[in-house]
């Protein structure tokens, strides 16, 4: 009985004594909170302001002229006329359009870049053949090449093909795998028992059925993992679908959104419907991170200790 | 499992393809693109593009770009292949893409050949004479500089609005303009820059605020200083193939130009690299700045500050001076329908298309025709700009120089006279990038 009331008594007698030795980290707390919170605060504040009036309240906590035109600018609502007014550019930003080509943009190259990666970080892992460690060792190196490197090259190669100005040639570099993926999983899968795989060699399955009925299922932790970061990675790619996809068809969010804000030189730019974009854009993947942020932690942690 | 897994693939490929297909046929093939970077300019040219597809039955697809993307986009769509028909085109990158064989003469294709190119100002339609004398872009605005003020810090000051339109400078001492902008520069404790105990490292509004270095050019930084001496970038213009910046006059002007930092009546240039110096000048941080008349919107639209619009002064040589610029629009040589983007490209630059730009008040249309019509949108609107207009006038503009090696030039020419306005280096260290600059035309 004892044992169990004297954590329970000093858990409620905490509260009431006060520690100096508590009050550095309680403000390293808080100071952290604040720091990484404000920005969003700022952008929150400066999407609900009117932009012609942002400029001469830069200081303003609250947001100025209070107003969700710069939300309706985004959305389409708001004809150039009214945009213009209210300090906007008088550019239009196609944003269902966009979101719908990031949506699809890093959705295929996720599916594909961990599916594929998966497949290979299997032979990687789990499959003896002939030059196996060579092969893996030069791929890893692969990972040390920046990759503006390959960009000029692979932009010619997608302009040989036909393919600028189409989904495929924007997820073409993204959607077989990256090096990062395979790396990631092949880790995963060494860890993996070998008893249940010669079992199902014994019953007479293949590497086909071994690597989807064992392989995939017990590893959906860290494929879900891997999925979000790519996801993220993904949707927040900026350069190579600026080169390759600059129509209106498959520009995606993050080149709509720079377009938006470059204007004409020394112009500057609408804020406002710059902050409610950047706000809206973000929102999926915040929503990805709230839902799947503890498997992930969980997740990494899980394979790091194996 | 495996089922499903194929499944899924086989949908991913699937919507690969269908987003291949959708990709590829954008609107009709025999649509024209054409691109644009001024969203202000946006509506009124989709008006025109409108009203061009209704006399011609020829469709326009417009793509506006800003500044910063849409010339590494347009060298892409050069090298790729898919660059459009028809896009708006800027003196300092033109003689690139002319030397590259990538522009379309306009010579050679009928709509744009007949065009008479007297209704234009004087001078744009020949900026765009390239020196084999073909011609690769028809006018469609220009623009000169003026300041922006802050009308509440000018009446503080003491000033009027006709004391403004009345400065002189001269590289020694500044003149009246630089009593101005002293008189304008107020510390943080209230003191202003022409009294005792101004303190030049704490100042809470400056007189005149600094878009920048300026580059080799200078157009809203300092050429409408150094042209009032009388000096010029180049030793002819279009086409010159000498550079002036070892110009004693050039230099001292520079050195002036520089000083105003050190005194405190210009932000130092680390403080304003990637700062929007409009939104600053609306924060009341600074009481003038000097910008084109592209520029008329975007000052003239915050709430809550007062703006008009004054000359530049008047320098040594008696007169006030302007950078002339002008867009036009250049047809891509690699189009499918050369006639089609000649039409489009005439039509742009005729007075019913200029006539829309005009009513639209954001620039001033190139065709002499529709300027009236432009200063009275503009007064519509509440906008004086006459400051903008007195220097074609009185023919006080000088034009853009016009010279191959654009790119390379702006590669020397920047980090050197970023240097000499963050004081690092005094302007006669801009002879040795001088020598540089003329060493590409050897």
């Amino acid at each position: 009985m004892p044992l169990t009331r004297a954590p329970h008594r000093s858990y409620a007698r905490t509260p009431q004594r006060f520690r100096w030795a508590n009050v550095l980290p309680w403000i390293l707390l808080i100071l952290a909170i604040a720091v990484s919170v404000l920005p969003f605060y700022w952008i929150l504040r400066t999407s609900l302001s009117m932009n012609a009036s942002l400029a001469t309240n830069a200081t303003s906590l609250l947001p100025v002229d209070f107003n969700f035109g710069a939300f309706a600018r985004v959305f389409g609502l708001q004809s150039t006329q009214e945009a213009i007014a209210q300090g906007g550019s008088g550019a239009d930003i196609n944003f269902w359009v966009y979101l719908r080509n990031s949506v699809i943009f890093a959705s295929i190259s996720t599916a594909g870049a961990v599916f594929f990666s998966a497949m290979a970080a299997y032979a990687f892992a789990r499959l003896r053949w002939r030059g196996r460690n060579v092969v893996f060792s030069a791929f890893l190196a692969t990972m040390m090449v920046p990759p503006i490197f390959t960009a000029l090259p692979n932009f010619l190669l997608i302009r040989d093909l036909g393919l600028l100005n189409t989904m495929v040639g924007m997820v073409l570099p993204f959607v077989f795998m990256t090096p990062f993926a395979v790396f990631f999983l092949r880790q995963f899968f060494l860890s993996m028992s070998r008893e249940v795989e010669e079992a199902a060699m014994l019953d007479g399955a293949k590497h086909f059925r071994i690597f989807f009925q064992i392989i995939l299922p017990n590893a959906a932790a860290p494929l879900a993992t891997l999925a979000l970061l790519t996801f993220i990675q993904q949707w927040n790619e900026y350069f190579w679908p600026l080169l390759v996809g600059n129509s209106d068809d498959v520009r995606v969010l993050t080149v709509g959104l720079g377009v938006f804000k470059s204007q004409s030189p020394q112009g500057a730019p609408d804020w406002s419907g710059l902050m409610a974009a950047t706000l809206i854009s973000a929102l999926p993947v915040l929503t990805l991170f709230m839902i799947f942020g503890k498997k992930i932690v969980n997740s990494i942690g899980f394979s790091g200790v194996k | 499992m495996r089922a499903s897994a194929l499944g899924l693939l086989g949908a991913a490929t699937l919507t690969l393809t269908a987003c291949g297909g959708g990709g590829g046929g954008n609107g009709s093939s025999d649509a024209l693109d054409y691109w644009l970077w001024d969203a202000n300019q946006l509506p009124a040219y989709e008006q025109c593009a409108a009203d061009f597809t209704e006399s011609t039955g020829i469709d326009v697809n417009i793509t506006q770009l800003g500044w910063d993307d849409y010339w590494s986009s347009l060298t892409n769509g050069f090298v790729a292949g898919t660059a459009p028909d028809v896009f708006t085109n800027h003196l300092s990158r033109y003689p690139e893409f002319v030397a590259n064989s990538q522009l379309l003469s306009l010579d050679d294709v009928e709509a744009t050949a007949s065009v008479d190119t007297s209704i234009y100002n004087e001078g744009l339609a020949e900026l765009w004479v390239a020196q084999d004398g073909k011609r690769y872009g028809l006018p469609k605005d220009w623009d000169t500089v003026a300041m922006f003020y802050n009308e509440q810090m000018i009446a503080d000051a003491g000033y009027s609005a006709e004391d403004l339109e009345n400065l002189t400078w001269n590289p020694d001492d500044g003149g009246t303009y630089e009593e101005l902008i002293a008189r304008l520069s107020v510390d943080q404790n209230g003191v202003r820059g022409d009294e005792d105990g101004f303190d030049p490292n704490n100042v809470a509004v400056y007189g005149l605020g600094l878009p920048g270095a300026g580059e080799g050019h200078g157009q809203t930084e300092w050429s409408y200083f150094t042209a009032t001496t009388g000096w010029t970038h180049t030793d002819e213009n279009p086409w010159g193939t000498h550079y002036n910046y070892d110009d004693p006059n050039f230099q001292q002007s520079m050195d002036w130009y520089a000083s105003l930092v050190d005194k405190g009546y210009m932000p130092p240039l680390e403080t304003t690299v990637g700062a929007s110096m409009p939104d600053t000048f609306a924060a009341g941080k600074s009481a003038i700045n000097v910008n084109g008349s592209w520029m008329i919107g975007q000052y003239t639209g915050y709430e809550g500050v007062d703006v008009s619009i004054a000359p530049t002064p008047v320098g040594p040589t008696g007169e006030r001076a302007s950078m002339f610029n002008g867009l036009a629009d250049s047809i891509y040589a690699g189009t499918d329908q050369p006639e089609e983007a000649a039409q489009l490209v005439a039509y742009l630059g005729s007075a019913d298309c200029q006539s829309v730009v005009a009513e639209a008040a954001v620039v001033f249309p190139a065709v002499s025709s529709a300027m009236d019509q432009a200063t009275a949108a503009f007064a519509d609107n509440g906008v004086d700009v006459s400051a903008f207009t007195t220097h074609v006038e009185d023919g006080t503009t000088f034009m853009f120089p016009i010279t191959d090696h654009a790119a390379q030039i702006d590669g020397i020419m920047a980090p050197a006279m970023d240097a000499v306005v963050s004081g690092k280096t005094p302007a006669s260290s801009l002879t040795e990038a001088n020598e540089k600059v003329n060493a590409l035309f050897e």
